[in-house]
């Protein structure tokens, strides 16, 4: 379980995240959305370890994922795109983080296959579309095998037979039992893929829930986005 | 996707199999990035591209019987003269292996930057930073292991003379001070870049400093305690300054200790940063 606790941050003067409260329960997917800037990275960012909260916490399974044994085991995540320098190969990035991570080497094959990136193993990371960079840091994500995922924007720059395929992946994981958090700012994405749903406008959560109670009054999930952040 | 997961290795709570993993897979991934390869291939060629040069004036000035047209006809010197390439590669290196995780990637390809990925596989900030001094010092001291000897075999070939035998020990200590000066500029470089995140700083300075005009050595004219600085303390590791052009640097043992405090210095000072910031 994904448990954000009155986190709190702020740069300066300015505020970033305000009292963000929610949960990522096993065996479902989590849709969290908002408008760009909301905070939705922020927060991701936090969870993993990258940031620091001004106060409140962001644990996995009760720990901070800097005290896992062994995160890549526990969490598989990604942020903005593949994480991979561009004059490394697929194959390559993937070799040197699973030996970071203690994870046997034959991994590296399979979840290139698993995320369909068999046949550009030794292509540079720099000759990379979006869409092949994120199916890149899911391969990352996957290499651990790991209960828990965490996303930011994952279905970003993949064509609609992409897209189709995160879905059933991230489905297949959460039915397996495994905890699925994802940002998102398409709301008709998440509105097809996510159990539950988390709506963070300005720093602040401003819903969170099952999709249907969040949904509930409004004709659509992007009626009740606007209707709850405010926007126009 | 919890089926075939495998029970977390044994041991894997113990601080020292996250640095052992941090540091095999920091050599792995700085062994492989191309400009690292650069970094070396710098270090490496370069040094030996000089030495050549150096020992063949040297071979046609005693050739010709004019051997005062150089400033010296030892074949160790014809060697030595060349390793300040040698730095430039242990300074380009030293940048690439931090500055290389903070390049974005291109934004057709999202614009992320590796370090995110470098952290969410080894999150210990301190283990990984000392993963990648580790990696940076390992790969400076093997090629200058490979590169000084090479050398040194090179001038004694092209200039013809026979090894003197009995200069082989202090050869041998000049040899493994200028390895350390290598290794030593390499982490100074690597430290300031992870203050920096980006290389392109460090980078020019450390390579006009080490190779084309020293700012140190020109302090040395207004100041005897410039030779403190991180680059000149350390100046006779390379040897006894045979030409006399620095005669007030430090000798090899007191240089080279004030050049490594200075190398721990600026390693702490990165490491109290890098623990802190936001990745």
């Amino acid at each position: 379980m994904l448990s954000i606790t009155r986190l709190s941050k702020r740069h300066g003067s300015r505020t970033v995240l305000s009292d963000v409260t929610f949960q990522a329960l096993p065996g479902r997917v989590t849709g969290f959305v908002g408008p760009n800037g909301a905070g939705k990275s922020s927060t991701l960012r936090i969870l993993l370890g990258l940031d620091r909260p001004t106060s409140g916490t962001a644990l996995i399974d009760g720990k901070h994922y800097r005290d896992l044994p062994d995160p890549m085991r526990t969490v598989g995540s990604t942020l903005d795109g593949s994480g991979a320098h561009r004059s490394r190969t697929a194959r390559n990035h993937l070799a040197w983080v699973a030996r970071a991570a203690g994870i046997p080497r034959h991994r590296v094959r399979e979840v290139l296959d698993q995320v369909g990136l068999a046949g550009a193993g030794r292509t540079r990371v720099g000759r990379f579309s979006l869409g092949m960079g994120q199916r890149l840091g899911l391969a990352a994500a996957l290499l651990g095998e790991p209960a828990a995922l965490v996303l930011d924007e994952p279905v970003n720059g993949l064509d609609p037979e992409g897209i189709r395929w995160m879905r059933g992946l991230l489905r297949g994981h959460a039915d397996a039992g495994g905890t699925v958090l994802l940002s998102s700012h398409l709301m008709s994405e998440v509105a097809e893929i996510s159990d539950d749903l988390v709506v963070i406008a300005g720093g602040r959560v401003v819903a969170a829930g099952p999709l249907d109670r969040v949904i509930a009054g409004h004709a659509s999930l992007e009626e009740a986005f606007f209707a709850l952040t405010g926007a126009q | 996707m919890t089926g075939s997961r495998e029970p977390a290795t044994t041991g894997s709570h113990e601080p020292a199999t996250t640095l052992v993993r941090a540091v095999a897979a920091e050599l792995r991934k700085t062994a492989t990035l191309p400009a690292s390869r650069g970094a070396l291939a710098v270090a490496m060629l370069g040094s030996l591209g000089i030495t050549v040069l150096n020992a063949v004036s040297v071979r046609n000035a005693l050739r010709s019987g004019q051997p005062e047209q150089v400033g010296y006809t030892s074949p160790v010197e014809a060697a030595f003269s060349a390793f300040p390439l040698g730095t430039v590669g242990a300074v380009i290196l030293g940048v690439v292996v931090i500055s290389s995780e903070y390049t974005a990637n291109s934004p057709d390809a999202g614009g992320g930057r590796q370090i995110t990925a470098t952290l969410t596989a080894t999150p210990g900030r301190l283990a990984l930073l000392t993963a990648k001094v580790a990696a940076a010092a390992v790969l400076v001291l093997a090629t200058a292991a490979i590169t000084i000897p090479a050398c040194l075999a090179l001038a004694h070939l092209i200039i013809g003379t026979p090894f003197p035998a009995a200069t082989l020990g202090e050869t041998a200590a000049r040899a493994a001070g200028t390895a350390l000066y290598w290794m030593l500029t390499g982490l100074i470089v690597l430290a300031i870049t992870v203050l920096t995140r980006s290389g392109i700083i460090p980078l020019i300075a450390g390579i006009v400093n080490s190779s084309v005009v020293s700012v140190s050595i020109l302090l040395t004219h207004l100041t005897s305690l410039a030779y403190y600085l991180p680059d000149l303390a350390g100046l006779r590791l390379h040897g006894d300054d045979p030409l006399d052009m620095f005669p007030g640097a430090l000798d090899p043992l007191p240089g080279g200790l004030v050049m490594a405090a200075w190398t721990l210095g600026l390693l702490a000072v990165s490491a109290t940063v890098f623990t802190r910031r936001d990745a």
